[in-house]
């Protein structure tokens, strides 16, 4: 990470940006944990291993005050830069306003994983990887001001297929009924607790929808119909949008496959918008978020 | 097995419109045994329902001395004050309470008193207000400056025309300049400023103080000046609350709770306090 | 303190005894989704006892995490109230971690605080609690860094400690514990003279000194507006994930949920690290941003608890630690107030 850390230096020095967000060690083994470098000295805690999960642009969002301070730089997978692309299309973010330290990433550690020290060097093992990388097909990062780790090839997979998409494909298999059932059983250990849109960069809204009460569109209790309303809602809101980043599934405590349900709305968007795929263009916008005269609109009955 | 979360049902005798977007209810308990027996100390606070909206906290504006009926003034600002805004004389309410610390009328009685409040600041204070006027006499001089933006947000208007007449009160009312009618015969300035103006003499005296922040923190400036020392000014303090007795840990500043250990506070005990609310 | 004997089916035994007398049992229990929380059990197989510690406390076995309190109807300008009742069985909680029964007592002192809340107390009062001592404790445990012990007995009725070969001493605590084990003397058989009992985990003690972090907090003008909090919690994206894991936080809202003309209020779980807890409804919020919600939290734990409540409000369960997003590490705090105090 010698060449990461230098150019984190270098930037910080000659005052390109007011602070790096990347990752630095945790306190516990396996954890990495998010880390703002604002000096030299900081930048020598800058990593980049499988054990870096987290998708740091949320800091990049209106969640936070780090682009209050002037330019940023962000040390980004793959996978976290889809997510940069959503936001400057919602025109959240400027490309200009942040310099993407962009990592090669061969994959992150699923949950609970922890990998000790001889595992960190070698070759992740597909079974200890998230299953949003087994899917990967931007293992070197499409959009970079700098470029670390060495090129990684992305394997060459239909999108949509494999990986998270036979377990959705699963669940589409199932009748009516049981598809409910299905669903209605996982929401049921839902607390409220709303882990998963804090940790979500595109979940930025300034008053969240359960905060409103006149009227309480979303009940806040953890019942049925209130835990139903939510995660049905925040999976509509991240229809066309979410990049699959799979914080949500990570933090979650209560266990809710929520990558499941928002790779599921992913495919209906590939599928229904000519194969729309969110975080790979800035310049169109999402499908849910634009209209154009000739839409197909075959699927609304 | 007493549960703390029910309120007691209460009628709507009275609604008064005080200014634009205030009203003051005057409540009646249904049940007769709370309507004879229901005590608070001058104050208080409750929690009021409108039921299928929720709770929302104010304190009690009637006078403790005054038995069978309490009031309240608030201003419609959110889910719970809307709703209850919207109802009618003869509608149902809900009351928890009474919670909270008390005014120290002990400690008042023989001093001389001065009263400044502005805006939706005076009603915590009208109820002591008016506890210490239905016992007059164990009181000194008692001076009250109370401001509001405009002629229009004055609240209690009616109250502050009986206050004026009283020759055993001094009452000084002020709007903010540029807030004044043409026909209007008070004081035109800030409220620190018009206390300033009136200049109470500060010796045997307690001061208490209501209002926004801003205005209590410069009129604690202005009462230092005419020699009032923080434990002889007294303040109420609001903050978020839900349950009301200390339960829910919404209304702490650092490690003290408005609920039980205020909402009334000394300005020495406000100053002690960490930069939490 | 009389020692008792469960033998290798005592706790087969003991629950089908508890289940014949209608008697709710609460233990660590793995759910469909895999993980290990305090819940429902039907049998002895059904128990987790070597999981290290549950993903959630055992607080909701008294304070629920979604609650009816009142039910109300409209009827035209009048209003009819129900206080909600609910019907408590006896319970039993067997298998509780030493830490998570001493988060007990801390909750209980909040809910009895001139007020008492029967909602609380009345599933207290008919909760037996037994608890388990630690053989094993991961990175993330630091109970005895915060004056808690894996074998503790504050706040259980009965303890039990593995024995090597099979079965559980039974340490009977209060009286309730003497009384639970009378009840069921033909479990709880006399012990041995001695008993070869798993040894005792073994948490890492930090360098942590929780009465300089208090003296530390009480200076307000020393640590109100230190920048570590800012240093510290930058990161926190304010998922309040730590607020429902946690044994000791109590924080809860009341809403009401109308349907037509009738509705309830109830009281659900909420955590002082949401955005909005403290948000006035003109707009100014006391605690805006992250770094003075953390700094709330922390101060809760190590000086409003013990100041309000003469109880420690950290038991050192590690949850937090476990559960959060982002490594936001309170032991890294504690680490490091401990040494600034010095």
């Amino acid at each position: 990470m010698e060449s990461l850390q230098s150019k984190a230096k270098e930037l910080i020095k000659d005052a390109s940006v007011a602070v790096i967000i990347g990752y630095a060690a945790g306190t516990k083994k396996g954890k990495t944990k998010p880390f703002f470098a604002y000096s030299e000295e900081d930048c020598e805690k800058l990593i980049f291993t499988p054990e870096c999960v987290n998708n740091l642009t949320i800091y990049l969002t209106r969640k936070f005050d780090f682009m209050k301070k002037g330019k940023v730089a962000i040390v980004a997978k793959g996978c976290d830069i889809k997510t940069i692309n959503v936001l400057i299309q919602e025109n959240q973010l400027k490309r200009d306003d942040v310099v993407i330290l962009g990592v090669s990433c061969e994959g992150v550690v699923d949950k609970d994983v922890i990998l000790d020290r001889a595992e960190l060097t070698a070759d992740l093992p597909e079974d200890k990887k998230s299953i949003k990388c087994i899917t990967c097909d931007v293992n070197t990062p499409s959009d970079f001001d700098h470029l670390f780790g060495e090129g990684v090839e992305s394997k060459a997979i239909e999108p949509m297929t494999g990986g998270i998409y036979d377990e959705v494909d699963k669940v589409r298999g199932m009748a009516q009924g049981e598809k409910w059932n299905f669903w209605m059983e996982h929401f049921e250990r839902c607390i409220k607790c709303y882990a998963c849109k804090k940790v979500c960069p595109l979940c930025y809204c300034d008053v969240c929808i359960t905060e409103k009460n006149q009227p309480q569109w979303i009940e806040t209790s953890a019942h049925e119909r209130g835990n139903y309303a939510w995660n049905i809602k925040r999976a509509m809101d991240l229809s066309g949008r979410c990049t699959f980043c799979g914080e949500c599934d990570r933090v979650c405590p209560a266990e809710i496959p929520l990558n499941l349900l928002n790779q599921e709305m992913a495919k209906l968007n590939y599928e229904a918008f000519d194969g729309y795929r969110a975080g790979y263009q800035t310049e169109e916008k999402p499908p849910f978020v634009s209209f154009k005269e000739d839409d197909d609109e075959g699927f609304i009955r | 097995m007493h549960n703390l979360y029910v309120p007691h049902l209460m009628t709507i005798e009275d609604v008064t419109e005080e200014a634009p977007d205030v009203k003051t209810f005057h409540l009646v308990f249904k049940d007769e045994k709370m309507r004879e027996n229901f005590e608070f100390e001058t104050g208080q606070f409750g929690e009021y329902s409108a039921f299928g909206h929720g709770e929302c906290t104010f304190c009690i504006a009637s006078a403790s001395s005054r038995k069978g009926f309490i009031q309240c003034t608030f201003r419609r600002s959110g889910k719970v004050t809307d709703a209850l805004y919207n109802l009618e004389i003869g509608d149902t309410i809900g009351f928890r309470g009474p919670y909270g610390n008390t005014f120290d009328l002990e400690a008042m009685k023989g001093k001389n008193l001065v009263f400044v409040a502005g805006g939706i600041g005076l009603p915590p204070l009208r109820s002591l207000i008016l506890t210490v006027l239905d016992n007059r006499e164990d009181y000194g001089d008692i001076t009250i400056v109370y401001g509001a933006r405009t002629v229009k947000d004055l609240v209690y208007k009616d109250q502050l025309k009986h206050w004026a007449e009283r020759k055993d009160v001094k009452m000084v009312t002020a709007v903010d300049p540029g807030g004044e009618t043409d026909d209007w015969t008070g004081k035109v300035g800030f409220v620190p400023t018009v206390l300033e103006e009136t200049a109470p003499s500060s010796g045997n005296s307690m001061a208490v103080v209501c209002g926004p922040p801003v205005m209590i923190k410069f009129s604690l400036q202005s009462l230092e000046k005419l020699g009032f020392s923080r434990s002889d000014v007294i303040t109420t303090l609001e903050n978020r609350m839900k349950c009301g007795f200390g339960k829910c840990g919404r209304c702490n500043v650092g490690n003290i709770y408005v609920c039980k250990d205020g909402p009334v506070f000394t300005a020495e005990e406000v100053a002690a306090m960490p930069n939490d609310f | 303190m009389t020692l008792k004997l469960l033998k290798e089916d005592g706790l087969k035994k003991l629950i089908e005894a508890l289940n014949k007398a209608d008697t709710r049992v609460v233990g660590p229990k793995r759910n469909k989704a895999g993980m290990v929380t305090y819940d429902d059990v039907n049998a002895d197989t059904e128990l987790e006892l070597d999981e290290v510690i549950g993903r959630y406390s055992p607080k909701d076995a008294f304070f629920p995490q979604h609650e009816t309190v009142m039910r109300y109807k409209l009827d035209g300008k009048d209003v009819h109230v129900k206080a909600e009742t609910p019907v408590i069985k006896e319970t039993v909680l067997l298998g509780v971690r030493p830490c998570d029964a001493a988060a007990m007592i801390s909750l209980n002192k909040v809910f009895t605080w001139d007020y008492v809340d029967t909602l609380f107390t009345e599933r207290q009062k008919k909760a037996t609690i037994i608890s388990l001592a630690c053989n094993n404790a991961d990175e993330s445990c630091f109970c005895t860094s915060v004056g808690f012990a894996p074998d503790g007995t504050e706040g259980s009725d009965i303890l039990l400690k593995k024995i090597k070969s099979g079965g559980y001493l039974a340490e009977l605590i209060t009286k309730e514990g003497e009384a639970f084990a009378t009840t069921h003397k033909s479990i709880f058989e006399n012990a041995p003279a001695k008993a070869d009992t798993v040894a005792i985990a073994e948490p890492t003690k930090l360098d942590i000194d929780i009465d300089r972090i208090k003296s530390w907090l009480d200076d307000k003008e020393k640590s109100w507006e230190h920048p570590l909090w800012e240093q510290l919690a930058a990161k926190c994206v304010g998922c309040g994930g730590c607020t429902f894991v946690c044994p000791t936080c109590h924080c809860f809202d009341i809403v009401d949920e109308p349907y037509g003309d009738q509705g309830k209020r109830v009281k659900n779980w909420d955590g002082c690290q949401f955005d909005h807890f403290t948000l006035h409804a003109s707009g100014h919020n006391p605690r805006e941003h992250q770094p003075q919600r953390w700094r709330n939290r922390f101060s809760c734990k190590f000086k409003i608890y013990p100041d309000r409540f003469e109880k420690k409000g950290c038991v050192g369960c590690g949850r937090c630690i476990r559960v959060c997003p982002v490594n936001l590490d309170i032991t890294e705090a504690m680490t490091e107030i401990t040494q600034i105090a010095k």
